[in-house]
């Protein structure tokens, strides 16, 4: 345990030096940021996706109203003070709201039923135009210099996975786990599963509102398909798997796995718009079907492996 | 299509989200076989079936069987994979541009009564109705169809009554892709696609199974009619992009108000 | 027996008129129970009677198609099973249940923490509580063992010490003795003997009639969803009916 906190306080060291240790690598920084308001965000959807066991494809819904709540409120010159708790408290409700219907469905079916969700929070989007500009979205004119915006990701990555952590350890924990693994058994030993699984959406959907704020301030502009569009929605499922879902660091490198693979796939297949789809499909499937535990499963396993090898010195006999 | 996805969920308590990916591809091989090899659309289902038969069944021995033991988010998820590949495979071959078939055919109207109907709308509205007849009649007056029911319910039980289950898994499993496909070249008379073209309808054939509850085809069938009004109905009211909302709202709906579908609860109404 | 008046027999649960409907299938048909505070009722009858069903009747685990259950004389019918546990009656599950991914104490934490209030209050008192109920059923030493690598007998036990440590006034066993060789029958016998010596009432489903005349203070005998017999054990397990209802009609 120890080995961890001191690897983990070394990377943290490391992403708030690097700014300044290197204060022109732009897209350094663009990227750093994104893996961190990544990792926030699939740290946050792993609350009610792996520790409640609820997968969801629709969480996008819940960046996105974050993100249009802030842009809408800043550019009506309401201070960010102001905006980004609302942004945050925003997807909260909405979360709240959605899940009255969403909770009544069990596993594979709560999972489609949160691709329709999704998808209607994009098509209310795109037609509320007076509201949100439709499809061509919105502009932000000035914001935060993106170093400030840099750190506030990566305080908000830390934030998440600090919740995550206390999560894991505390009856909640307990709850969601119980949740999951067997809800009708939980609920004899009196859990009530649906409170449970409704709070961990809420706290979810409240990260997510306050990772969309600070995406709208960075990149100074939103539209329905960036922001609620179903390929990033099907990223907040991706980064757990590949890093390991239901774990408390693993959304974290699924979040740098994904982040570097995009890059790279970008810059080599400029013209395969597609093809990160198609990796991503192909990585899934290799995940659920050899190593559903992803990354750190692997690790787990490899560790293990080690553990049982007998000792190389032993005495004959 | 949604009595694909009703086949192989009550089958292989499976949500076979692939369909929608394999639904797509029907429409796109249709179109290939027209526009490459001149073969008319009419006739694209006699291969398109049987191909996708083998598909799905390749694809349940291959990738499905190694899951089945696992929670069943873990094959929606491997089944999502699958989903995203041919999605992205189909942007490769054939571009995200849209596609249309265009024959005599598509433009056929037929006069009934004074009123103008469109003949392939017809011939898919008869196609549909077959399709059902036939696969209830299949599951419920042959062997092997109640084999595959035997295996939805209870697959240790059927396997003790000497029910080859490994088999019938792969033959449910491509029976409900091979109607995704036939799903989707029927659907390719009517519309225009692009490779996106799955997404919509797989989430109105889910709200379809869940309408009619999941235990039936005549549920199915039923609650394909309520969607189909719904959307006639709200088409008159509400701008063409927010169709698809209909489904939804419709199944957010049913879902507060009747947690068991609307068959599931008449039938409680009706026991009661 | 004039001096019992004294200890008062109050009745902890109850249900009247409960009927349970599948269908055309009448499981349970118009059943009354009473479960007396502190005593062991045992619940028999031939396969297919029905025990099951008005079992999970009476622990909220299913709702009635009518009658009514009341604890402590508050309705509890129709409650959700998280309410009715909270409330002091809890239920263990004929085909046993552990939470697969956690360890023995987890599994009992899980109960702990949820149960009757008051609750233990953070993780280390949770534990403590687990670890109480743990010892009692003899799996201490197990406690950090995955719950998925107890055998049968272990497993029923983390079952009854799961809902022990919800702080249950009532807890119900659904064959809590199928499937155990005679020495851990004894054993678990002993356990539920314990138990209610602890001041938990029981109810039990059991099919082992030996063990149930030897442990059972009451019995009640449900044959084709009605109750046809109740009361002492030696007096019901030699009662024409209940043999005849066993046995079949040519052995009375």
């Amino acid at each position: 345990m120890a080995s961890r906190a001191i690897a983990a306080a070394v990377v943290a060291a490391a992403a708030v030096a690097f700014p300044f240790a290197a204060p022109h690598a732009e897209y350094a920084i663009d990227v750093l940021f994104l893996i961190f308001l990544y990792g926030a965000m699939a740290t946050a959807w792993n609350y009610i996706g792996g520790f409640a066991g609820q997968v969801s494809f629709g969480h996008a819904a819940f960046l996105g109203i974050g993100a249009y709540t802030t842009m809408i409120m800043i550019q009506s010159n309401i201070s960010l003070w102001i905006a980004v708790p609302v942004s945050a408290l925003l997807p909260g409700l909405y979360s709240l709201l959605i899940g009255i219907p969403a909770f009544r469905l069990r596993g594979p079916y709560f999972s489609i039923a949160t691709i329709g969700i999704g998808e209607a929070t994009r098509l209310i989007a795109l037609n509320l135009n007076s509201l949100t500009g439709g499809a061509s979205g919105l502009t932000l004119a000035s914001a935060p210099p993106k170093v400030v915006l840099y750190f506030a990701a990566l305080a908000l990555c830390a934030a998440s996975i600090a919740i995550a952590a206390w999560i894991k350890s505390s009856r909640f924990g307990y709850a969601l786990a119980a949740v999951r693994q067997d809800p009708d058994a939980a609920e004899t030993l009196g859990v009530a599963t649906t409170v449970t699984k409704t709070q961990a959406l809420f706290l979810s959907a409240c990260v997510l509102g306050v990772a969309g704020s600070v995406y709208a301030l960075y990149y100074q502009f939103i539209s329905p398909d960036s922001v609620f569009g179903f390929s990033t929605a099907i990223s907040f499922v991706i980064m757990p798997i590949i890093g390991g879902i239901g774990t408390i660091s693993g959304p974290l490198i699924g979040a740098v796995v994904y982040t570097f693979v995009r890059e790279q796939l970008t810059a080599l297949l400029a013209n395969f718009s597609n093809a990160d789809l198609l990796a991503f499909g192909l990585l899934l499937i290799a995940i659920v079907v050899f190593e559903p535990r992803g990354i750190l499963g692997i690790v787990d396993m490899l560790r293990r492996r080690m553990r049982a090898k007998p000792p190389d010195a032993v005495a004959d006999g | 299509m949604s009595y694909g996805l009703a086949l192989i969920y009550g089958v292989l308590k499976i949500i076979n989200l692939a369909n929608a990916g394999f639904l797509m591809l029907g429409a796109y091989v249709t179109w290939w076989l027209f526009t490459s090899f001149n073969i008319h659309p009419l006739l694209a289902p006699l291969a398109i079936v049987p191909v996708f038969f083998v598909v799905g069944w390749g694809l349940e021995r291959v990738l499905v069987r190694r899951v089945l033991h696992a929670e069943p988010i873990i094959s929606l998820l491997l089944l999502f994979g699958v989903w995203l590949v041919v999605q992205s495979l189909a942007y490769v071959i054939w571009t995200g541009d849209s596609r249309s078939i265009e024959t005599a055919f598509i433009e056929a109207t037929v006069n009934l009564g004074g009123i103008q109907l469109a003949l392939p709308r017809i011939y898919v509205f008869a196609m549909g109705i077959l399709v059902l007849v036939a696969l209830q009649l299949f599951l419920t007056r042959t062997y092997l169809g109640r084999a595959i029911r035997a295996t939805a319910q209870d697959r240790d039980a059927a396997r003790l009554v000497g029910v080859d289950v490994d088999r019938v898994m792969g033959i449910a499993f491509g029976i409900g892709i091979a109607l995704a496909g036939l799903g989707g070249s029927l659907l390719s008379l009517l519309f225009s696609f692009t490779p996106d073209f799955g997404h919509a309808l797989s989430l109105k054939s889910f709200c379809i199974v869940v309408l009619g509850g999941l235990d039936s085809i005549v549920g199915v069938a039923f609650g394909s009619i309520v969607l189909s009004l719904a959307e006639a109905f709200g088409v008159r009211y509400m701008p063409a992009s927010l169709q698809n909302l209909i489904s939804f709202v419709v199944l957010v709906v049913v879902l507060v108000a009747l947690p068991k579908g609307i068959v599931g609860t008449l039938r409680a109404m009706r026991r009661g | 027996m004039a001096e019992t008046a004294a200890e008062a027999t109050e009745t902890i649960l109850s249900g009247r008129a409960l009927t349970k409907r599948f269908g055309g299938l009448v499981a349970v048909n118009d059943v009354d129970v009473d479960v007396q505070r502190g005593e062991i009722l045992g619940l028999i009858g031939p396969n297919g009677a029905g025990k099951s069903t008005l079992f999970r009747l009476i622990a909220g685990i299913m709702p009635p198609t009518s009658g009514t259950v009341s604890f402590l004389g508050r309705g509890i019918t129709g409650r959700p099973a998280h309410d009715v546990c909270v409330a002091g009656v809890v239920a263990t599950h004929q085909i046993v249940r552990p939470f697969r991914e956690m360890s023995v104490l987890e599994n009992v934490m899980v109960g702990a923490f949820f149960g009757r209030r008051p609750r233990p209050h953070g993780v280390p008192a949770a534990r403590e509580a687990a670890l109480e109920a743990l010892a009692l059923c003899a799996l201490e030493t197990r406690a950090n063992s995955p719950a998925r690598a107890l055998n049968l007998s272990g497993q029923k036990r983390l079952e009854i010490a799961r809902a022990l440590a919800t702080r249950p006034q009532v807890l119900l066993l659904d064959e809590v003795l199928a499937g155990l060789n005679p020495t851990e029958t004894d054993r678990t016998l002993e356990l539920v003997r314990e138990i209610r010596d602890r001041g938990v009432t029981i109810v039990m489903v059991e099919h082992n009639l030996r063990a149930v005349r030897g442990l059972c203070s009451r019995i009640v005998v449900l044959v084709e969803g009605r109750k046809i017999v109740e009361g002492d054990p030696d007096a019901v397990l030699n009662d024409e009916r209940v043999v005849t209802a066993y046995l079949g009609a040519t052995h009375a």
